[in-house]
């Protein structure tokens, strides 16, 4: 193992240490932030495999939040054990986009884009006015989390089951990146040509990474249901799906701690911002206009001058401290911040 | 007979202001081979304005004019922004495009609120064969028909249309022949941007427009813009007149609810089945 | 008319072009044969203005049209619109953009004009791609790749067509080309390329017989004459 690598797996170690501690000294909003800081980055590392791999964008990432979070919350509400109903978010998330995803994932770039979007428009929509789960006020009461009598019954529990769940995110991401199929999966991002001719079942892949990163997702919508206990169509507004690619954007595409980081980042600020926006003698809107402007300089300050994203620029520049400055060896090349894709319009030459 | 009329030409209206919209996405595409996730931006930002500089006491005619013209700018800003520097690929471009939507909100809210806003410009109805029709419906009508025969003409007939048709179709030649790609790129932003201020000023007032209206009125233009590709302009018109007509007969018969989601199913359905034309294709026109 | 001086040009860390220098004369019709991958259409990109180069010169006297690699119609546009862009840089009076001229030269183009040009057949679009080089009125035209994918009877005729222009408008020719036969025997005066550098130049008639460009190019295996790739434009 070079030291580049071994710092990376010390850096990694500690921060995943630091945050199985830090709810035993965090307050209890500090606490809330951690769990939406946790979902939030369970589901951008779905949306940063999308991007950075199958080279697809998905706008409506917080389509497969929602469903996690409804199927949670249903399940709950009806008396079902809860672990049931926190193992099952995931599997008809990512079942359901697998079954979405046979007809959209054959579109390209901008059309898979939108058609995500309007897949995320319809259900919401529909959500909105099936009675069955509530409609647009949404699903109440539904109970907390725990086997036989046992509950979650504190904020720091949920803390820790975001921490585990978040772990088993990034283990799943990991094994996927560094499997056969993920090398794969890289080649498909650069050129889908390429790679269908060099074998890689192309279609298939993309299908799988849809579907995981829905999993992800769905994963995250459950535990965020038994938290809040309370959930409505507006708890996944179509914003929510671009702050995902904001914070895949932003962390990294394609790399297991970038998501990581830009959930990190992007919540924390947001959260100073809006902390600053509701001192008194601020303007009643200036902690929506704050976390806009965030999210929207952010994004395109990053893929603007840091397209690779914060956290492979940042390891680039350790890299380089700690080698002086020799340029980076030929196959580190992390993806960049958006598949460059086949469709620039400029001719092969 | 009356209210089939009524849903007719209110859905005729509602799909020609989806077609201008429409027209900012394919004026843009066509030229850049991006999509401008901002495009219901620009309608906002017009209609918006619009809004105030009436409030304000400008009369009608300027006010309307000098929004469309700030769409424009901004258009011209979005597009230096989202392809002014070279390399960036046409997908980063359509995500930054996205985050120049989300910054809209911020600027939007500090100069006019966050409540939705709507002003009069033609008030009153007609009555045709016995059907109530809204007066504005007509203009709307109106406006896009002429601005559609005028795309089609600059498009199809002029060389500075048929030289921004060039740098779409192929780039590299339109430089060898000295076309300069990037001010014809800037110059379709600003098109874009003109195109949606119109389609803001007429829409504001029938339908009230708030800063976040943009994403319902982006979907349905780029519903209406993928008809034609994203490059034809009459196809574009056609697709929004198809599902401007579908949406208003669907709310009229059965449920203002299902609105959406048959504006939305269809996109689905024709994306879906433009795809499926062209598996052997290697990729859509960039 | 163009004379390259020690011209370097670098794709990021890969060099293309490496200290190249070559020269033409007024109503010189030159070859520059090389295998694929040489560098020949970075050299004229790079004369064409759409490449800079990293080091070198390029002293330029008039005006040099190019006739891409691949033909890179505007497919979407007709015939007579390719054309007229063709005169983009030249002028953009009602005259400048009037496709008479060219049909003067190529009358083949002027049954053609209306037809969209990415369903007009390889060697069509050869002769719209070079018609639209000389809407440029150029002192200097550079085909690249004349030959490639058409058949050996189209490309006689282009061929023809060619020298035509070069022996009766006085017009400056480089002819860029894999097909090391057939620029032989049009040009008089040729260089080889080989890996971004030149490895060899003098008068056609020796360098055939110089055994090293005889055994790269006339060992049997010349691509392009009878090419089968189809001769579409770019994808549409």
């Amino acid at each position: 193992m070079n030291a580049p690598r071994m710092v990376g797996f010390v850096l990694g170690g500690l921060v995943a240490v630091a945050a199985l501690l830090a709810p035993l000294v965090l307050s209890g909003s500090q606490l809330t932030i951690y769990v939406l800081l946790g979902t939030a980055a369970m589901v951008t590392v779905g949306v940063s495999l999308l991007m950075g791999y199958a080279g697809q964008v998905s706008l409506g990432q917080a389509a497969f939040y929602a469903i996690g979070g409804y199927t949670a919350g249903l399940m709950g509400v009806h008396g079902l054990p809860t672990v049931a109903g926190l193992v099952c978010a995931p599997l008809v998330a990512g079942l359901l986009a697998a079954l979405v995803g046979i007809p959209i994932m054959r579109l390209r770039g901008h059309y898979l884009a939108f058609a995500t979007l309007a897949f995320q428009l319809i259900l919401l929509s529909v959500v909105g006015q099936l009675e069955v789960l509530g409609g647009d006020i949404g699903l109440q009461g539904i109970p907390r989390l725990g086997i036989g009598s046992a509950q979650l019954s504190n904020t720091q529990s949920y803390a820790w089951l975001t921490w585990a769940a978040t772990a088993l995110v990034l283990l799943i991401a990991r094994n996927v990146i560094t499997s056969r199929a993920g090398r794969g999966l890289r080649a498909l991002a650069t050129s889908e040509i390429a790679a269908e001719s060099s074998g890689v079942p192309v279609a298939r892949y993309k299908l799988a990474v849809f579907a995981l990163s829905a999993a992800f997702a769905g994963l995250a919508g459950g535990i965020y249901a038994f938290f809040l206990g309370y959930i409505a169509p507006g708890s996944f507004p179509v914003l929510l799906s671009f702050e995902f690619v904001v914070m895949a954007v932003v962390g990294g595409l394609g790399t297991i701690w970038g998501p990581v980081v830009g959930a990190a980042v992007i919540t924390v600020l947001v959260q100073v911002l809006n902390s600053l926006g509701t001192e008194p003698g601020m303007p009643p809107y200036a902690s929506s206009v704050f976390s806009y402007a965030v999210y929207a300089l952010l994004l395109v300050l990053t893929l603007l001058f840091l397209p690779r994203g914060l956290l492979p620029t940042a390891t680039e520049w350790v890299r380089r401290a700690l080698r002086g400055r020799e340029p980076p060896a030929a196959g580190d090349r992390p993806a960049a911040a958006v598949p460059t894709g086949d469709a620039s319009g400029s001719p092969a030459r | 007979m009356s209210a089939f009329l009524t849903y007719l030409i209110t859905g005729l209206a509602l799909g020609c202001s989806f077609a201008l919209v429409a027209s900012g996405f394919v004026a843009i595409h066509r030229v850049t081979g991006v999509v401008n996730f901002a495009q219901g931006t620009f309608a906002v930002v017009a209609g918006l304005m619009a809004g105030s500089l009436l409030g304000r006491g400008l009369p009608h005619g300027l006010a309307e004019i000098l929004a469309i013209l700030l769409a424009g700018a901004v258009g011209l800003v979005v597009g230096v922004i989202a392809i002014g520097k070279r390399g960036t690929p046409p997908l980063a471009s359509l995500v930054i495009t996205l985050g120049l939507g989300i910054l809209a909100y911020a600027v939007e809210i500090i100069i006019w609120g966050d409540q939705p806003i709507s002003f009069q410009m033609v008030p009153g109805s007609v009555d045709i064969a016995g059907a109530p029709i809204l007066r504005q419906y007509l203009v709307v009508i109106a406006v896009a028909l002429v601005t559609f025969a005028g795309l089609g003409l600059f498009f199809g007939r002029s060389y500075l249309g048929k030289a921004l048709t060039a740098c779409a179709s192929n780039p590299y030649a339109a430089r060898l022949a000295g076309i300069n790609v990037m001010r014809m790129g800037l110059l379709a932003f600003a098109l874009g941007g003109l195109l949606g201020g119109l389609a803001g000023v007429l829409v504001t007032p029938l339908q009230p427009v708030a800063f976040d209206s943009d994403v319902a009125l982006a979907t349905n233009g780029f519903a209406a813009a993928i008809f034609g590709g994203l490059n034809r302009p009459g196809l574009a018109l056609v697709g929004g007149l198809v599902l401007g007509v579908a949406e208003a007969f669907v709310a009229g018969y059965l449920s203002g609810s299902y609105q959406t989601e048959v504006a939305l199913a269809l996109m689905l359905a024709i994306m879906i089945w433009r795809a499926s034309r062209r598996v052997s294709v290697a990729e859509e026109p960039a | 008319m163009l004379e390259v001086t020690d011209l370097v040009v670098r794709y990021g860390r890969a060099t293309a072009l490496d200290g190249v220098s070559l020269e033409l004369a007024p109503g010189e019709m030159v070859a520059l044969v090389g295998p694929n991958g040489a560098g020949k259409s970075t050299l004229v990109d790079t004369l064409s203005g759409i490449v800079a180069p990293a080091a070198g010169r390029v002293v330029l006297r008039g005006r040099l049209a190019q006739v891409p690699e691949g033909r890179q119609l505007f497919a979407e546009l007709s015939v007579a619109d390719n054309l007229a862009l063709g005169a983009w840089r030249s002028g953009r009076g009602r005259a400048g953009r009037d496709p008479a001229r060219v049909f003067e030269v190529l009358p083949d183009l002027r049954p053609l004009a209306g037809r969209l040009a990415g369903t007009l057949s390889g060697g069509e679009q050869q002769m719209v791609a070079v018609g639209r080089a000389l809407m440029a009125d150029p002192d200097i035209l550079a085909v690249d790749e004349l030959s490639l994918g058409l058949a050996p009877r189209v490309v006689a005729d282009l061929a023809r067509h060619l020298r035509e222009l070069n022996a009766e408008r006085d017009t400056t020719v480089l002819l860029i080309e894999q097909n090391a036969r057939l620029a032989f025997d049009l040009c008089r005066r040729a260089y080889v390329l080989e890996s971004g550098r030149i490895t060899a130049s003098g008068p056609c008639v020796q360098l055939a017989e110089s055994p090293q460009v005889a055994r790269a190019y006339f060992g049997g295996t010349t691509e392009g004459a009878g090419d089968p790739v189809p001769g579409g434009a770019r994808d549409p």
